[in-house]
């Protein structure tokens, strides 16, 4: 009988649908948010709030406004109110209004017809069905740009200004509009945007270490204890911080990166197969990249690639990378350049992404300068420079 | 007016065919009643007309649009309902 070992304790917790009851570095924005909306726990008929999220991608605008909406519901549960979340991507919705409201209106009604009406009578028909219901739902609008590009200024004033074609009766839709760039509202008309400019959250750029918190806290949802060295993660958040910043795509690296060691039937997810899942999402290096290198930068990247292979870390040391290009040398009967000569051949290495360097990555104690390879595996770098050095020794 | 005699109801072919589809999906507008059962809308709105009368269904209005569901306080739909449902549970037996 097989026994299928897996460094995952529970996979799911890196689903980009899945919402953590924590979020590490937003406990902020999140009690803010609770802030703007703490009406909705006493007297919801009585308000109605509109919010705006921004920041990059991968910022946890998303993940922010869902974490609210559960939050809230639940509260809301608590005090007897009738209080819904409705998360709706209007990019999935093709920015259309119309199919926004309809995703929205079947919530309640699952039948509700698909065609043969207009997007007011929708939205007619949704305050209706919230009356009917004594319900209020705050509607998170994620990608508002989509909305704004496809339908501009007429369908979200439609949004904001419901409630004065109801005077007389209770508030029911409150907005939260999730949009990266606050730019795009500028194409809204003056009065359009005013109503929506009041309440903005802006979510900051995850820095390296707050990006290695969320890693962490992933990891112990998902992972068995012990399975994520730290080199892995420092390495999945220097490659995350790489692409701008963005959380969203270091999960998923290291998810991919768990799957490549369970393929390998490892115990741990050592830093190599976080490059072989780098080198499957970001298209990989190409043989043609390396090939217009000198005979000696590709001695030193042949040195880095086997200490990295060797010793399974995230990072080595210059010094180490320095002493593993001396033995290259020896093995292609050549004399080594200078220690300066190979400082500029790491810049010049750097600036082309094959390889990262900073100093003080924890690659060891002090100020050392650590390097690793962030966008292809040790491995298959060490075997394609090896063909090329054997073709130029020929 | 009249109540139906339950050979009525249960002798057309298209009310029975009305009922098992709100029975499966809840509740549907009369336009996709009639494009499921594959014939014209009035000849729909006759049937639905019957068994709303037979206070079996009821409808809610939205604007210009009708949703049919069967009527939850009334005995005959929840008996045609288990009716419906023991039926199509043994079928798959």
């Amino acid at each position: 009988m097989s026994t299928h070992r897996s460094v995952f304790r529970d996979e799911t917790k890196l689903d980009i649908n899945y919402v953590p009851y924590k979020l590490p570095h937003r406990e902020a924005e999140l009690r803010l948010l609770m802030e703007f909306f703490s009406f909705a726990l006493q007297s919801p008929e009585k308000m109605a709030q509109r919010v705006m999220i921004t920041g990059d991608v991968g910022t946890g605008k998303t993940a922010l406004s869902q974490r609210f909406g559960a939050n809230i519901t639940s509260e809301a549960n608590k005090h007897g109110i009738s209080l819904r979340y409705v998360h709706v991507n209007c990019r999935e919705c093709h920015g259309s209004l119309f199919l926004i409201l309809q995703h929205v209106v079947s919530i309640f009604h699952p039948n509700f017809p698909k065609r043969g009406y207009s997007a007011e009578e929708i939205l007619t028909s949704f305050m209706q069905i919230l009356d009917e219901q004594n319900s209020h739902v705050i509607l998170a609008l994620d990608e508002f740009e989509s909305l704004i590009d496809r339908e501009g200024s007429e369908a979200v004033y439609k949004l904001t200004r419901l409630q004065e074609a109801r005077q007389n009766k209770p508030q029911r839709l409150s907005l939260i509009c999730v949009v990266r760039n606050l730019k795009s509202i500028d194409q809204l008309d003056t009065s359009t945007r005013s109503t929506l400019q009041s309440n903005i959250i802006n979510l900051e750029k995850y820095s390296k270490q707050q990006l290695a918190d969320v890693l962490n806290d992933r990891v112990s949802l998902a992972f068995k204890p012990l399975t994520v060295p730290e080199g892995t993660l420092n390495l999945i958040a220097e490659i995350a911080i790489s692409e701008s910043g963005n959380a969203r795509f270091g999960i998923e690296l290291l998810w991919r990166a768990g799957k490549y060691a369970d393929a390998e039937d490892l115990d741990t997810v050592p830093p190599e197969c976080v490059r072989k899942a780098v080198s499957s999402i970001i298209p990989a290096m190409r043989k043609s990249d390396l090939a217009p290198f000198s005979l000696h930068e590709k001695l030193f990247l042949l040195g880095i690639a086997r200490t990295l292979k060797k010793n399974e870390k995230a990072y080595v040391t210059f010094t180490e990378a320095e002493r593993s290009y001396a033995v290259v040398c020896e093995e292609f009967e050549t004399t080594p350049k200078s220690h300066t000569q190979l400082w500029k051949y790491l810049r010049s290495l750097s600036a082309l992404g094959i390889v990262r360097s900073e100093s003080g990555t924890g690659a060891s104690r002090g100020r050392s300068t650590g390097i690793c390879l962030p966008r292809i595996p040790a491995d298959e770098l060490e075997k394609e420079l090896k063909t090329l050095l054997e073709k130029q020794e020929t | 007016m009249k109540n139906m005699n339950v050979e009525d109801v249960f002798s057309s072919r298209l009310r029975m065919k009305i009922l098992r589809i709100l029975v499966q999906v809840g509740e549907l507008n009369g336009s996709e009643i009639a494009r499921r059962l594959n014939v014209n809308y009035i000849t729909t709105s006759k049937h639905l007309k019957a068994l709303e009368d037979e206070s079996v269904l009821v409808h809610k209005v939205f604007g210009r649009i009708r949703l049919y569901r069967l009527n939850e306080r009334s005995p005959k739909a929840k008996a045609v309902q288990a009716l419906i449902e023991t039926w199509e549970h043994a079928n798959k037996q």
